[in-house]
């Protein structure tokens, strides 16, 4: 090997094998402790072969968080599609450039929040007798609110702050791509009899397909590690309302029953589910 | 079908001011070329027309209507931008009949209108593409068609040739003339291509600085230019000019510099006698001679551009360069000695100073 074709190599090589360890060895390990008994009470443990997977089928609790999870990715990401386009367009119409570069600084902040903060303030605001959202309906109705308490709604005010965080974060990145497409499409529709939401509608938004979809399967992503907020709001209450499937896998693992081959037979199906899905959709969004 | 007038129409960009004063009648069915160097305020212009820029000051009519604060939607005007700016995403039928599915046109009417417009265009093999398929010239024709099914009262074309190609450019510009004679829209054209503009114009608006310069049709200008800018910027190969001063001997007037003495027809001009002007002569009106008259101008070639049936002959006289335009086959040789005599009643004089055409009217 000549100098020139080991040097890509002399850099690669440390950087892949540390990514490597990092990535790979918690997966198998965790792939191995799902095929035993392991619990937290013993160190020793048997191998059991697929008994953990066909405990799975059968566990209501574990059907639940699936569903609760699936619910949690189309709410999530659609809602905070339509928040972020809806959003983008009405400050790309309404607001002056200068203006509109205020908004965006403003519109980044939640985005920055570390999420355990967001969690707690917007749990603090949604108290049931001090919370400043909740304020008004005691107001009103001088009755306590708690939303967080309500199993249907529970879902929602934690989907709420998520939204919140990136929801306003999307509506910069959309806003930026709507101020880089070429003015003349936009142009010519003005001419061509559409009102401005007919712009958006017939020409920005198809013109932004592509990366409004990529948009979507990053926040489809990004949903998916939501564990911190569920875990801060709710902890998956009340009772298994807003358990998810990473939430309930810890609550398996280190909250109730300690059983730690169980969790993470749950956490290798959220593996394989997430791969095999987003491998399709990619697939079909890139054809 | 209608007129555009505009009445001391005026833009600013903040505090700087792009067309100051802006006044200009355009006739029903006239097709009016915006011309000028880049930057002079001609596209500002046209984009105030359309409605895609605000008119700081001033009053914009269409036939008959104010339109100042009317949205371009409103304006019964068409437009083909450049560069085409056709929706990238649909097809070129979608393109086509995106306009008339806004108003609401029943679809069986917009399908034979579209059949129409592409059948006269040449677009019906390609209906089902989209844009990014077609070639430049293709693409224009899209926004052409685009523009007409619409049946505007105005159409408004901002340099839509200058992204083709020369031939191409040749063709379209033919097309768009007969498109022109055929329809009779009321057309306002911008270019800063001369040669569209005096093929496709019946007046030419040449402007410089956001200013009116001349407005006439193509022939009075190339003829008669007010001004030493206009006659610079109209005619290929460009205008000589020579910077000289008027003398009078008896009844002969002169204008004389360095290396020339010419006498000149004092009854086309306004002239007084030591007056700087600017003598304007273009190499199409220089004749090869071979004895000196009153009227020859004589000098080394230094440089020959063969142009196939003429030659551009570049020659010194004094510390000028000048430019004669002769029949290839009776090109002279480098180096050698040529002596041109001016065509009577051919030369333009300007004013040094302002610049102004001293022709009488």
């Amino acid at each position: 090997m000549n100098r020139r074709s080991s040097l890509p190599y002399t850099f690669l090589i440390p950087t892949v094998a540390l990514l490597a360890i990092l990535a790979l060895t918690p997966t198998i390990y965790a792939l191995n402790v799902s095929f035993t008994d392991r619990t937290l009470f013993s160190s020793s443990s048997n191998y059991i072969g697929f008994e953990n997977y066909i405990d799975l089928l059968s566990d209501r609790r574990f059907v639940n968080s699936a569903y609760v999870s699936l619910k949690w990715e189309i709410m999530t990401v659609t809602t905070t599609m339509i928040m972020a386009v809806g959003l983008g367009v009405l400050m790309f119409e309404c607001a002056s450039p200068k203006m509109r570069n205020l908004y965006c600084l403003i519109f980044l902040i939640p985005v920055l929040l570390p999420r355990v903060c967001a969690a707690f303030v917007w749990k603090f605001a949604f108290h049931p007798l001090y919370g400043i959202v909740t304020y008004p309906y005691r107001a009103i109705t001088g009755q306590p609110l708690d939303l967080l308490a309500d199993p249907t709604t529970a879902l929602m005010v934690v989907g709420f702050v998520d939204v919140w965080q990136w929801g306003f974060f999307f509506a910069v990145i959309i806003v930026k791509l709507l101020e880089s497409l070429p003015p003349q499409p936009i142009e010519a529709a003005r001419l061509d009899n559409a009102k401005p939401w007919q712009i958006h509608f017939y020409v920005t938004i198809p013109m932004l397909k592509a990366p409004l979809i990529s948009l979507a399967l990053v926040k489809a992503i990004e949903s998916l590690r939501s564990f911190d907020l569920i875990y801060v709001m709710t902890r998956g209450g009340p009772g298994i309302a807003t358990e998810t499937l990473d939430m309930y896998a810890f609550s398996q693992g280190f909250i109730e029953a300690g059983k730690i081959g169980y969790a993470s037979s749950i956490a290798v199906i959220m593996l394989l589910t997430t791969i095999i899905t987003f491998t399709i959709i990619w697939k079909r969004v890139n054809k | 079908m209608a007129e555009i007038v505009c009445q001391n129409i005026k833009k600013n960009y903040g505090a700087v001011e792009v067309v100051p004063d802006f006044s200009l009648h355009v006739e029903d069915h006239e097709f009016i070329v915006f011309l000028g160097p880049s930057g002079c305020g001609k596209s500002t212009m046209l984009r105030m027309l359309a409605g895609l820029e605000e008119i700081t000051g001033g009053q914009l009519m269409i036939g008959g209507k104010v339109v100042n604060d009317l949205e371009p939607r409103d304006r019964g005007i068409a437009m083909v931008f450049q560069n085409y700016a056709l929706y990238p995403h649909m097809t070129i039928r979608d393109n086509i009949a995106f306009g008339l599915r806004r108003i609401k046109v029943p679809e069986h009417e917009i399908k034979s209108r579209t059949e129409d417009v592409t059948s006269v265009l040449g677009l019906g093999p390609y209906l089902d593409r989209k844009p990014t398929e077609l070639s430049g010239g293709q693409q224009q024709r899209v926004a052409i068609a685009r523009a007409m099914i619409k049946t505007p009262d105005v159409f408004l074309f901002d340099e839509p040739l200058s992204n083709l190609d020369a031939k191409l450019r040749a063709t379209m510009r033919e097309e768009i003339a007969r498109l022109h004679k055929k329809l009779r829209t009321t057309t306002v054209y911008v270019t800063h291509d001369q040669m569209e503009a005096m093929t496709l114009a019946d007046r030419i608006v040449l402007m410089k600085d956001g200013q009116i310069e001349q407005v006439g049709s193509p022939e009075e200008i190339y003829e008669r230019p007010v001004s030493r800018f206009v006659a610079s910027f109209i005619g290929t190969p460009a205008m000589n000019f020579i910077e000289l001063k008027v003398e009078q001997s008896g009844t002969e007037w002169f204008v004389v510099g360095e290396g020339v003495k010419l006498t000149f027809d004092s009854s086309r001009f306004d002239v007084s006698v030591g007056q700087q002007v600017t003598l304007g002569v273009r190499p199409s009106d220089f004749e090869a001679v071979s004895e000196v008259t009153d009227r020859t101008l004589a000098g080394e070639c230094d440089l020959i551009e063969y142009h196939g049936d003429q030659a551009l002959v570049s020659f010194r006289v004094g510390s000028v360069h000048l430019h004669a335009l002769v029949a290839a086959r009776q090109r002279p040789s480098e180096d050698e000695h040529v002596l041109f005599q001016i065509r009577q009643n051919t030369s333009h004089l300007f004013d040094a100073t302002t610049g102004r055409s001293l022709l009488k009217q």
